[in-house]
């Protein structure tokens, strides 16, 4: 169905961008002052290759200062790569500034004669999609007004509509796909996939994975000036998402860490004096045996952030101050709106703990945690054997889950999905 | 072969060069009550100025010094213009050119282009005044007109060309190109005649592709004669050496624009 022909052929591109300590353009500085020209190099590609066949919509991801964006500006040859080659077919269009050269003075019709200029039509060109592009802004009540009456929103669906109108053979969309309200935005992807069908190339860079995964055949994961992964968008985006993860995952544990440090010395005196009347609803007990402290850890170390299918592991510690012949030690997951997920203790499991030593500790253990992303609160509690409590803690401390699953609500759930065609729409 | 690839996209963005003319020119005299009526206004009111002074105040020799001063002047400001206003316009225009991809050729040429299309617009105030003062029109000679003009847009291109790319790498160019043109201009016979200037410097003279060029305008205009074809073809060769090579140096500076802007 689509000529598997290649539009855009990248070949081995680097690119450098020098970035100056205190950068001066005027000659007597440069002259004068040699030791401010100093810049250090940046290598923001280090030789990237990829192909884009016609017809193909091709998302670029990668986190802030991956490269991504410079690769569209090479790509729409606003700028040059240092090495490599960049081959393009056909007419390209770059979605990267709505509305270039638009003048406030100027009537909408005049701006739009101007801007299709600057995508290189000529007048006798524009004159033919003049109805189109109109059409398409749903602006002809104001087309003999000054740019400048317009909202921000009539002004980006009319440089929309120019811009897509242009009859591009490659498309190069950068993070703009937020114009206009809902209806025009709808508008607009209901246009690109028309324009897709026609056998238009499209390359979209965003941060929006939602918009790839819908919209896109392939995507390019670029980290570091470098390709991670070149394959079908799901694929693609997965393999982004969850190297994001594990970041997020890496950056919380280092602010958890520097934390600790520092609430470590106040800790003792909160819990103890201040807001005594919030405590004790979340805190209370007839202190006949009490909880010491909850270790909360995964199975190497001491943590509050846990990985979908983790093992999730409490260590209560506790300590007797009457003694009793049996104590029930309880848990409970809720959610931060207090909904309960999971609450066990010893008693619903058939437990018996007699009370012989004067301290001691219980360990709770959940392997392969089921909980999808998310904040949730754990409550500890010893009750005894009617179910006085006798020190209980609502909401003992929070911790957070990190889910590569991507469903919404609270568990993950095995699934797959399947389809069955049975017979072809004529 | 490069040269042939670059005048063709050119030639596809004619269009933008065209809206980009109109907007420079519309948008000069902006907001001010007379409009675009300026634009014959400006030149017509700075040859009365010229008149008063150097016919009452600073004699000269020169019959009709005024329309002899202004057939050179006019030409002279499009080269001016072009060279320091040109300097600045890829400066002017840098968000444009930060974010979408046109031929950038396309900035020099339209500035230089309504400098140009300005020039017209005071030749018709010259013709006004020949035909009050009575000057002699020679057809064969107005035929010529056309010509001169080419050679001097060719030369003038070339030279927006080069300082406008130039520019953008060092910013200062621009103030001092302001300095060299009004150096220039003195170094020109436009406010005396080129009989002045001594035996032994004139080859210097006529190094200046400047020198031609204003001799053929003020054959036309002011002395009514067919110009001699070898004085424009030294301004031509030159133009053309210059715009070649200002297309070159454009191109090559042309690739980091983005990184300097």
């Amino acid at each position: 169905m689509i000529n598997r022909e290649k539009v855009i052929e990248v070949k081995d591109i680097t690119k450098k961008f020098k970035v100056y300590y205190d950068k001066s353009s005027q000659l007597k500085e440069r002259i004068l002052f040699r030791s401010r020209n100093k810049y250090e190099e940046r290598l923001v590609l280090r030789g990237i290759s990829f192909d884009i066949m016609k017809g193909e919509a091709v998302g670029l991801i990668g986190n802030n200062g991956c490269g991504k964006s410079t690769t569209l500006k090479l790509l729409t040859k606003i700028m040059y790569p240092d090495s490599g080659t960049i081959k393009t077919k056909g007419r390209i269009s770059s979605l990267i500034e709505l509305g270039a050269g638009f003048h406030p003075d100027m009537s909408g019709r005049e701006n739009i004669y101007t801007n299709a200029a600057i995508f290189g039509l000529t007048k006798k060109e524009i004159d033919a999609r003049f109805d189109d592009i109109i059409a398409f802004s749903e602006l002809d009540a104001f087309l003999d007004n000054p740019i400048r009456t317009y909202s921000s929103g009539m002004y980006m669906r009319l440089a929309f509509s120019v811009a897509i109108n242009v009859d591009a053979d490659i498309l190069l969309i950068d993070e703009i796909l937020a114009v206009g309200d809902a209806n025009f935005q709808a508008k607009c992807f209901a246009k690109l996939r028309e324009m897709k069908a026609w056998g238009v190339t499209i390359v979209i860079v965003t941060h929006d994975t939602g918009t790839i995964e819908r919209f896109c055949d392939k995507a390019i994961w670029i980290s570091e000036g470098e390709i991670k992964v070149h394959g079908p968008a799901q694929i693609a985006v997965d393999e982004y998402l969850r190297f994001m993860n594990s970041k997020k995952l890496e950056s919380m544990l280092r602010k958890e860490q520097r934390e600790k440090i520092k609430m470590e010395p106040s800790e003792n005196i909160g819990r103890d004096d201040t807001a005594v009347s919030e405590q004790e609803s979340l805190h209370f007990g007839t202190k006949e045996v009490v909880i010491e402290k909850v270790i909360m850890r995964n199975r190497n170390k001491e943590t509050n952030i846990f990985e979908n299918g983790d093992n999730l592991i409490l260590d209560i510690h506790y300590k007797v101050n009457k003694q009793k012949d049996e104590i029930v030690v309880g848990m409970g997951f809720y959610t931060v709106d207090g909904v309960c997920i999971l609450g066990n203790n010893t008693q619903i499991d058939r437990m018996h703990i007699p009370v012989k030593q004067k301290t001691g500790k219980i360990k709770f253990e959940v392997s392969n945690l089921p909980l999808l992303e998310g904040q949730y609160s754990l409550n500890v509690s010893i009750v005894d054997q009617d179910g006085t409590p006798m020190d209980f803690y609502r909401e003992y401390c929070n911790f957070i889950v990190i889910s590569k699953d991507r469903s919404v609500g609270l568990v993950s759930i095995k699934h797959t999905w399947e389809v069955e065609e049975y017979e072809t729409i004529q | 072969m490069l040269m042939i690839e670059m005048i063709k996209e050119v030639y596809a963005y004619r269009q933008m060069i065209f809206s980009l003319v109109r907007k420079e020119l519309r948008g000069r005299y902006k907001g001010s009550f007379f409009g675009f009526f300026w634009t014959f206004m400006n030149p017509l009111l700075q040859l009365i100025v010229y008149t008063v002074v150097f016919s009452v105040i600073l004699k000269s020799p020169v019959e009709k010094y005024y329309l002899y001063l202004f057939a050179a002047l006019v030409p002279w400001i499009f080269f001016s213009s072009s060279i320091t206003g040109g300097s600045s316009s890829v400066i002017a225009s840098k968000d444009m050119v930060k974010k979408i991809y046109f031929p950038r050729e396309v900035l020099p040429i339209s500035y230089v282009t309504s400098s140009f299309v300005n020039m017209l617009f005071c030749f018709i105030v010259i013709f006004f005044v020949m035909l009050v003062s009575r000057s002699k029109f020679n057809f064969m000679a107005l035929l010529c007109l056309p010509v001169v003009m080419i050679v001097q847009y060719i030369l003038c291109l070339g030279c927006a060309m080069l300082t406008s790319a130039l520019t953008v790498y060092f910013r200062d160019l621009e103030y001092i190109l302001g300095i060299i043109t009004m150096a220039w201009m003195y170094l020109t016979p436009i406010m005396y005649t080129i009989d002045i200037v001594p035996v032994s410097l004139r080859p210097i003279f006529n190094m200046n592709p400047m020198t031609p060029i204003v001799t053929v305008y003020r054959d036309i205009l002011y002395h009514g004669r067919v110009p001699k074809l070898g004085t424009l073809l030294f301004g031509f060769i030159l133009g053309v050496f210059v715009l070649v090579v200002g297309c070159c140096v454009f191109r090559k500076l042309q690739r980091h624009f983005v990184e300097e802007l």
